[in-house]
């Protein structure tokens, strides 16, 4: 796992030190406001004849994006990007907290993206900007910031390429949690067995009575 | 005719007289029996069943990158690190020289951010960097999430054994997890929270960038600190007399300059009976000033300093800091139980009750036994002096005890004790946040050791030694002498096979403790079936004769 972890940096490194030479591959761009790794300007995803088009986000993450949704501590201006097949990307990542976060998209081609993912990272206050090619399938990939926690208290959202494949799940604003607390009141047990029990109630004296109704004596 | 109307009833009390366990006629029958008939016929005692096989973890995982080994980069001597787990070199040697002053290529090594432990000017002109800023996040491992029901951004502390934690984690770069698909905690992110170390006079300023979802503080505990930083903002850490705590997503820093060296503590002082039971608490060392004095800042996962300072390596062949830590399963499991954070601050802080608590984890340096063999050994050759530096952030006390050694205390929380203090001890206790220096001499005079072998040492309270109450667990460790460790850092030991021990079943309670040595001896028993027929018949027979009865009584 570790030699695994070591061999990344080492590719990331030298990609890192290719991309001086040629400004626009793949590797890691890391500088005091943060990294953008994976980035591609021009390498085509199989079945992309061309790049259909450029779209650009700013995409602002912090604590208060999370405000207006009870529950989650972090969160983004955006958790849902939608984009057209092969269509070239270009993420401004603007983090208004004084500490890390990220978007990482997972799941992308391995051939393009070394691990699947497309990462951009800012440090607290500062902002980064990183452009990728999405393939030619309509699909949903996970986006989230990989600090502990991060995802799974706000910082989750969903790529939609062309029509997607149905959203994911946990997405703030778009789809439910999967797994979600119940918030009923603590007396709820009683009353649902109260209500079970007026009912039962209920209907045995509408029987009685229409037994009664019916009978010729 | 009238037998057989009772026919029914006659039969039934008959078999259930038939079925009756002999074993369970009273005891004056029975002995009637016996003098009638003698003993009853040899009937065998159920076989055992055998366990499922187990599969055991790999004891000492390989290290492919070649971490263990003594080596230089950026100019750091990084020291050989015996045991089969070993820190990240480059991350000691940045850490060392500063992430602002070393290449990118051994800070992408590192997983370090350029800003993580920063070193400015030489203050006294002594060839070391006097103006420190660390850099500290808050992450928390073994955490619950809204779309999964296994814990995200998993560290065991023992097999199968995952409880949930809060730490004070170095700023790296990057993910969490070590990959996407297995959400292990990157290797430098872990319990217990990095030791700190600086130099006496240092001009040091500690950043909380607090990554967490919960408010937090950074309170150094017997540092010599001022009640307010130069600013006039508070400087203690505490919510009710110094701060505002810092909030999600925001950042505070703490200011130093420390008078006296020796061995002190940080720790959380937001809901302190819970955040710092959590995790949130690591070692805090201030080492004596001596120039060219470059110290390794932090020390992951506490253990072997692999960059020791001047003034130890005067003294001393090795030093290794040891931070015991109990948890409570009540408490820690509690972040596993719910995603909203709302729901989270309320079982934590107010559903449950510390009064109430028992410690059930006992870890050294963030593991338990097994996993304290990998990298929490202490290695020494005969007639070395290793300086050991301990804290114990638990609830419960540690009678720390060594096999093989007695050893001298020399500084009780932070403070040298007097020469007439200090005596040679095998029991030494420490009190919750107490800190002791200790000297192992490995002179084997049959006082300060007893000769070269593997020795224990432990937390001499029988709770210390178990994990949840299962034993061999909690925060076992050994002083192996190098003659006893293998090439691959795994001490040759000559007792019994651990495959046990590296199974989750075991801490479990599934597997019989002496199985791997004496199987099937003191295995569980299989069942006893005829008996079972037999209370099945029994009952049977007298349900159908309640029955009749009841029956009979309505006739009438």
């Amino acid at each position: 796992m570790r030699a695994r972890a070591a061999s990344l940096w080492l590719l990331v490194v030298l990609a890192g030190s290719a991309s001086a030479q040629h400004e626009h591959h793949a590797g890691m761009r890391m500088d005091s406001g943060g990294i953008v790794m994976n980035a591609n300007h021009d390498r085509l995803p199989r079945g992309c004849d061309a790049i259909s088009g450029d779209v650009a986000f700013t995409i602002h993450a912090g604590r208060e994006y999370a405000a207006e949704r009870p529950g989650i501590i972090f969160g983004m201006s955006q958790h849902e990007v939608r984009v057209p097949p092969c269509s070239r990307v270009t993420v401004r990542f603007v983090n208004d907290d004084e500490v890390r976060h990220q978007w990482m998209v997972h799941g992308l081609p391995k051939y393009l993206y070394p691990a699947g993912m497309f990462h951009i990272e800012a440090m607290g206050q500062r902002e980064m900007t990183g452009t990728f090619i999405v393939p030619p399938e309509d699909r949903t990939y996970l986006i989230h910031c990989d600090i502990a926690q991060h995802m799974e208290k706000g910082m989750r959202g969903q790529l939609v390429v062309g029509a997607g494949s149905g959203d994911l799940w946990g997405v703030p604003g778009v789809s439910d949690a999967f797994y979600r607390a119940s918030y009923v009141p603590a007396m709820a047990g009683v009353l649902v067995v109260s209500a079970a029990l007026c009912a039962f109630a209920a209907v045995t004296a509408w029987r009685r009575r229409a037994r009664r109704r019916g009978s010729p004596g | 005719m009238r037998l057989r109307r009772h026919l029914p009833w006659l039969a039934l009390v008959l078999i259930a007289f038939i079925a009756y366990p002999p074993q369970w006629y009273p005891e004056s029958v029975r002995m009637l029996q016996t003098s009638w008939f003698g003993a009853a016929p040899y009937h065998a005692l159920p076989a055992s069943t055998l366990p499922a096989s187990l599969a055991p973890e790999v004891y000492c995982p390989p290290d492919p990158s070649g971490w263990r080994d003594a080596q230089t980069i950026e100019g750091v001597a990084v020291r050989a690190s015996p045991p089969c787990v070993a820190d990240n070199p480059h991350l000691v040697a940045a850490v060392v020289r500063g992430t602002n002053n070393v290449s990118a290529e051994t800070l992408a090594n590192s997983g370090l951010t350029p800003d993580a432990v920063e070193k400015g000017r030489d203050l006294d002109g002594d060839g070391d960097p006097d103006e420190i800023h660390i850099r500290l996040e808050v992450a928390e491992l073994n955490g619950g999430s809204p779309v999964r029901k296994a814990p995200v951004t998993r560290y065991a502390i023992a097999p199968g054994v995952e409880p949930g934690l809060w730490v004070f984690a170095p700023k790296l770069i990057g993910m969490a997890a070590e990959t996407f698909e297995s959400n292990e905690a990157r290797y430098s992110l872990r319990l217990p929270s990095p030791a700190i170390r600086i130099e006496q006079g240092d001009h040091v300023v500690i950043t909380l960038e607090n990554t967490h979802y919960m408010p937090h503080t950074l309170h150094l505990h017997g540092a010599d600190h001022g009640f307010t930083d130069a600013s006039g903002e508070g400087n203690d850490g505490v919510p009710l007399t110094s701060e505002v705590p810092v909030m999600p997503g925001g950042a505070r820093s703490y200011e130093l300059t420390p008078r006296h060296a020796g061995t002190m503590f940080y720790h959380c002082h937001v809901q302190p009976h819970v955040h710092v039971q959590m995790g949130l608490q690591g070692l805090f060392i201030v080492e004596e000033n001596r120039p060219d004095n470059w110290l390794q800042t932090l020390n992951i996962g506490a253990g072997l300093v692999r960059a020791p300072s001047k003034a130890v390596s005067e003294s001393y062949a090795q030093e290794y800091d040891l931070h015991y830590l109990d948890l409570d399963k009540q408490l820690v499991e509690r972040i596993q139980a719910n995603n909203d954070p709302r729901l989270i601050a309320q079982s934590m802080h107010r559903d449950y009750d510390v009064t109430d608590a028992t410690a059930d984890y006992f870890t050294l340096n963030g593991r338990s036994f097994p996993y304290t063999f990998r990298e929490s050994i202490v290695v020494a050759d005969q007639d070395e002096r290793v300086r050991l530096h301990v804290v114990n952030g638990g609830t419960m006390g540690i009678a720390l005890h060594t096999h093989g050694h007695k050893f001298t205390v020399t500084d009780r929380d932070g403070v040298a004790l007097p020469d007439a203090a200090r005596s040679l001890q095998d029991v030494v206790w420490l009190a919750t946040a107490q800190r002791v220096d200790l000297v192992l001499n490995f002179t084997n005079d049959g006082l300060h050791s007893y000769g070269p072998g593997i020795w224990l040492f432990h937390d001499h309270q029988s709770r210390g030694v178990t994990t949840d109450g299962i034993g061999p667990g909690g925060n076992i460790s050994a002083i192996v002498y190098r003659q006893y460790l293998g090439e691959d850092g795994w001490p040759k030991n000559r007792g019994v096979s651990w495959d046990p021990y590296f199974t989750p079943q075991y801490y479990r309670r599934e597997v019989p403790v002496w199985q791997s040595y004496a199987p099937g001896l003191f295995a569980e028993p299989g069942g006893d079936r005829l008996l079972l027929l037999r209370l099945l018949v029994l009952a049977l027979s007298t349900g159908a004769l309640g029955a009749l009865l009841v029956s009979a009584s309505r006739d009438r």
